[in-house]
């Protein structure tokens, strides 16, 4: 359902569940910002949870532990998300409380004490090489593209931050026509609706937006040369479907035959020889855009051997497609975390909300389970071509100097 | 060998745990990280497959698994649907009985671990930790799983296939399932899978005292990374509810005492923490804190301060988040058929017994104030082993104060 200032409710009720979980999807994240308040999405969402005009930071934080609440938030480059899961009995006290936080206070004290912490974390992505790639080979994939902004921002754009400036991307972006709430598990819904649309009734739609215009990756292959990083880590990204394509399935389908962590092309041909001790293939789905990202590890001197075989497993792919045996494995592996992930109410909450936020529908698993075991071969081998695998940006870094 | 069960109404996995008493304590002195290279082998070719055809089958099965390697034993855990809870046993019951453990597969497995091994220099915040439970605890209890680049060269196919016949054995061995499946079924392929399985001959663990102390490991790493331990009870101790409550109130939530003075009264550092952590005779309190270098010597400070002010006095309030947010926790980790395999190892081989919902909540609800003040009077925020990782050694006085 929806309220009048355009914020969405949906959920998925299971009364044999011991739990219930909700959320607030909020759709803003690093594409979303200006180059002036680079990294204000997720330390907005660190400000969330700083108060609000009737708690303060550690009434919020108190509140959630005294219900028992399993919670958090991220942020990602389209997405800030606030969710947490209770025993049933106390729904109505963390909708109470959910709702609260959306709308925070900002104060100027509790801004200058969280930069502290955002800084922090920071330093903390500094010692993670593996963040370190993805962060590199996303500004080099979606170079003039706004997916391409870092989510954390940099140590000079959070400095350099005001609180003004967060101020108004908050009235822009928290908009309630840009959020939607989420419920899944044992909870009570006409009460869960009836108390959003009590609290949140009264928010101002701004009519907010996102701007959309095709990625134009630039295909090329750097380095970035850091001595104090022990091994190399390899990162290789290529275009796939967006959130909205129905090619999606086969996508997630494509990446766990090529690239799973276990049984797969990329791993029979780097992990299992030990050329790598890492190579794996996830797909992630944006709106309107979407990647393949290819992660490896190993040793600086089998790097560019590592990264050859590769792109010459890709190569065969694209040629010759699946086995029959690999699809079925491939849906089988997807289908069994799928339905372990959605077995607890907090597993399945992201699907369902995400679902929402990009197709405006709701999907029961069993359906999406039914799409995924539905995916032909010709399917899978279809995107392996649509979406070229051998058209990638490729980022090292470790010790060496060049991939070549 | 124990086999465990545990039915769930109203899913359809079933998640499996097989923990063998293969652990990395058990590692030859002159082999550490033999558990770890025995289990990367094992999964090369057991029973009638080759790598190849264990691998595919499992995935086949659409089994979602991962190993790892403790203290005392080797971890094997798989979730499928309830209905390949079979097949899949059948599998894992070559990989612990026959594994093929060929020389030709031998030296990818130690190329791994070795690499694993040289990862951990590029995980500054999980190589501390990994440092410290080795200093903490008495060797080899704590010991570093992926052993030592000297131990992992020195390392020949016999060596490993001698400790694997011996480790892998049937006494100590406790497999668990959880979720969707038929009991007497389950028993009945587990008995016909295992029944004849006979005893190996585990080494004995000796023991000698942990090292204790202050170490500082130079890094020139973007953050200091601060790990520090000391002593509580294992969960076979009275004590034991009263020190799970206590690390409660320090750390459970956003609104534990360590999260509100470090993290949101100062904004020194994004990530502090303390986790109660045991073996089945000794256990920690270990607390991390992650922060820039030129904040690090406040963050030690502060953060020790934290742990020594709980045994000052406790209030009503914390006392009651903490009873519901263990409990809570409980009933959520419940739902997941993954965590409850775990949690029954976890109870049968520290308690010899699975404990029902209702015994821990009761269990919960009946520590008082009291009794959470007599457990810090005689396991006190002292003693620590400290170790840091970064640019600079901090000033450790403030734990001999």
């Amino acid at each position: 359902m929806q309220l009048n200032n355009g914020l969405d409710i949906v959920a998925e009720v299971n009364p044999t569940a011991a739990s219930m979980a909700a959320g607030f999807f909020v759709r803003t994240g690093s594409r979303d910002e200006t180059s002036d308040v680079s990294g204000v999405s997720h330390f907005l969402e660190h400000m969330v949870f700083k108060g609000t005009h009737r708690r303060s930071a550690l009434d919020v934080n108190r509140t959630f532990d005294e219900l028992g609440a399993n919670y958090n938030a991220f942020t990602n480059e389209e997405n800030t998300v606030y969710f947490a899961a209770v025993l049933p009995e106390f729904q109505a006290p963390l909708v109470d409380l959910l709702c609260d936080i959306m709308r925070p206070a900002l104060r100027k004290e509790d801004f200058d004490v969280e930069k502290g912490v955002i800084l922090d974390e920071i330093a903390l992505y500094k010692d993670q090489p593996k963040f370190r790639v993805y962060d590199g080979l996303m500004s080099a994939h979606f170079q003039g593209h706004p997916l391409g902004n870092r989510i954390l921002g940099s140590t000079e754009s959070i400095e350099a931050l005001r609180q003004e400036g967060m101020q108004a991307y908050f009235d822009r972006r928290y908009s309630p026509d840009n959020i939607t709430v989420a419920g899944v598990g044992n909870l009570d819904f006409d009460a869960f609706a009836a108390q959003i649309a009590d609290l949140c009734s009264s928010w101002t739609p701004s009519r907010t937006g996102r701007e959309h215009f095709e990625s134009h990756p630039p295909r090329a292959t750097s380095v970035i040369t850091d001595r104090k990083v022990s091994r190399e880590h390899i990162g290789i990204m290529s275009k796939a479907p967006s959130c909205q394509d129905d090619a999606r399935y086969a996508a997630q389908i494509l990446a766990a035959i090529v690239g799973d962590t276990t049984g797969s092309r990329l791993y029979y041909a780097l992990v299992d020889p030990a050329i790598a001790d890492e190579a794996s293939m996830t797909y992630s789905p944006f709106d309107r855009e979407g990647v393949f990202l290819t992660f490896i590890s190993s040793d600086a001197d089998r790097a560019v051997e590592a990264t050859r075989i590769a792109a010459s497993e890709f190569q065969t792919f694209a040629e010759s497609g699946p086995t029959d045996t690999e699809l079925e494995a491939a849906k089988n592996k997807i289908a069994t975390g799928a339905t372990a992930k959605g077995e607890q109410p907090m597993g399945r909450l992201t699907a369902v909300g995400f679902e929402w936020v990009y197709m405006k529908q709701y999907v029961p698993l069993s359906d999406d389970i039914e799409r995924l075991l539905q995916v032909t071969a010709e399917e899978v081998v279809e995107v392996a071509r649509r979406y070229d695998l051998s058209a990638r940006t490729v980022l090292g870094l470790g010790p060496l100097e060049s991939l070549s | 060998m124990t086999l465990l069960g545990q039915k769930m109404p109203n899913v359809s996995s079933a998640a499996m745990a097989i923990a063998v008493p293969a652990g990395a304590a058990y590692d030859p002195d002159d082999a550490s990280g033999a558990a770890y290279v025995t289990t990367e082998w094992a999964f090369r070719g057991a029973g009638e497959r080759d790598t190849r055809a264990l691998n595919d089958a499992l995935d086949a099965l659409g089994c979602q698994r991962h190993e790892s390697v403790r203290s005392r034993h080797v971890l094997f855990s798989s979730v499928q649907l309830g209905r390949n809870l079979h097949d899949v046993l059948r599998i894992y019951a070559d990989i612990v009985r026959r594994p093929g453990l060929d020389d030709t597969t031998f030296e990818p497995a130690r190329a791994l671990v070795l690499q694993d091994l040289m990862s951990l220099e590029d995980e500054p915040a999980r190589k501390c930790n990994l440092l410290l439970y080795e200093k903490f605890y008495p060797f080899p209890l704590g010991r570093c799983i992926y052993g030592t680049v000297e131990s992992l060269k020195s390392m020949t196919p016999t060596t490993i296939r001698e400790h694997a016949a011996a480790s892998f054995s049937p006494d100590g061995t406790i497999l668990a399932v959880a979720g969707n499946f038929e009991w007497e079924q389950f028993r009945d392929v587990a008995a016909e899978l295992f029944g004849d399985w006979s005893s190996g001959s585990p080494h004995p663990a000796n023991t000698r005292p942990a090292q204790n102390g202050v170490t500082h490991v130079e890094k020139e790493s973007a953050q200091t990374h601060i790990a520090l331990a000391h002593p509580s009870v294992p969960p076979c101790d009275d004590h034991y509810y009263s020190a799970r409550m206590a690390e409660a109130v320090l750390s459970c939530g956003m609104s534990g005492r360590l999260f509100t003075e470090v993290r949101e009264k100062r904004g020194l550092a994004y990530h502090v923490s303390c986790c109660y952590h045991s073996l089945k005779d000794h256990a920690g309190f270990f607390t991390y804190a992650g922060t820039r270098p030129d904040l690090a010597q406040k963050t030690f400070d502060v953060t020790v301060l934290e742990l020594r002010r709980l045994e000052e006095g406790i209030e009503d309030h914390e006392l009651d988040r903490a009873r519901t947010q263990l409990k809570s926790a409980l009933v959520m980790q419940g739902e997941s058929t993954a965590a409850r395999s775990e949690s029954m190892i976890s109870d049968w081989y520290h308690l010899r017994r699975l404990r029902g919902l209702k015994e821990i909540s009761e269990a919960i609800d009946g520590v008082s104030r009291t009794d959470v003040l007599e457990y810090l009077r005689d396991y006190p925020a002292k003693d620590f082993v400290v170790l840091t990782l970064g640019p600079q050694a901090l000033d450790t006085s403030i734990i001999s104060e």
